[in-house]
């Protein structure tokens, strides 16, 4: 698991917590198929916050420089996962498990995902919308015919 | 006519085996996979998110849907080590 070339000689962890002059933020507790699932209602919610996040790390890429705005990343994940968790447990679950049992794939849980992204329309306000689309080009994830579906390897 | 049911046992035995060593393998599989289809196609991204998973739930392939992480998650981070010099 280390990186191609690099031979893993031991492993390093330290169990001692940040010092108490850093502000403590509980960290955000969601694995990586409900962050997939909900990672574009975070893109869309979080964005202000996201984009301070990135344009200080592009001034400086040491960790102690953008602690600040890290943590406001990590309030505003969790606050939106658990608005997706009150309003939308079952479709959300759904999806995250979908995509679990398909290699974290998107296109093989659209049927699922359509349900999740209409539950949360009408309960958050929030839409899908894949980022790099060109202009008058349909979103991919509401294609009627789809090329790739579950059964495609 | 009797028909010549001893010349299909060589293909029963075929299917059979063939069945049987491809569930066997297809169980232990997805045994070390908390019983869900294994991953394929890992990137070095993947893998962080899975040693990630780890760190939060104890197995590569646990999920979890809670905002807030365990109290250990914030001190239980691993990180590979190489020796430079002997």
């Amino acid at each position: 698991m280390a990186a191609p070339g690099v031979f893993k000689d031991r492993t390093y962890s330290d169990p001692n917590p940040l010092p108490s002059s850093v502000p403590a933020v509980d960290e955000l507790g969601t694995t990586s198929a409900p962050l997939k699932s909900a990672s574009f209602f975070i893109g869309q919610y979080c964005k202000p916050v996201n984009d301070d996040f990135m344009l200080c790390k592009q001034e400086n890429q040491d960790p102690a420089h953008c602690l600040k705005e890290g943590r406001k990343v990590t309030r505003c994940a969790a606050e939106l996962i658990s608005k997706l968790r009150e309003n939308c447990l079952k479709e959300f679950d759904a999806h995250w498990q979908c995509l679990e049992n398909n290699n974290q794939y998107f296109h093989a849980c659209r049927k699922v995902e359509k349900e999740l992204n209409s539950c949360v329309f009408t309960k958050l306000n929030l839409t899908k919308s894949i980022p790099g689309t060109p202009e008058g080009m349909q979103q991919i994830h509401e294609k009627k015919n789809p090329l790739f579906g579950p059964l495609t390897k | 006519m009797p028909v010549p049911w001893e010349a299909l046992i060589p293909f029963g035995l075929l299917v059979g085996l063939f069945g049987v060593a491809g569930t066997g393998l297809n169980i232990v599989k997805r045994s070390q996979n908390d019983w869900k289809p294994p991953r394929y196609s890992l990137d070095r991204w993947e893998e962080m998110m899975m040693e990630r998973d780890r760190r939060l739930t104890g197995t590569l392939r646990g999920q979890r849907t809670d905002p807030i992480a365990p109290k250990e998650f914030a001190t239980n981070s691993v990180w590979d080590s190489t020796r430079l010099n002997a």
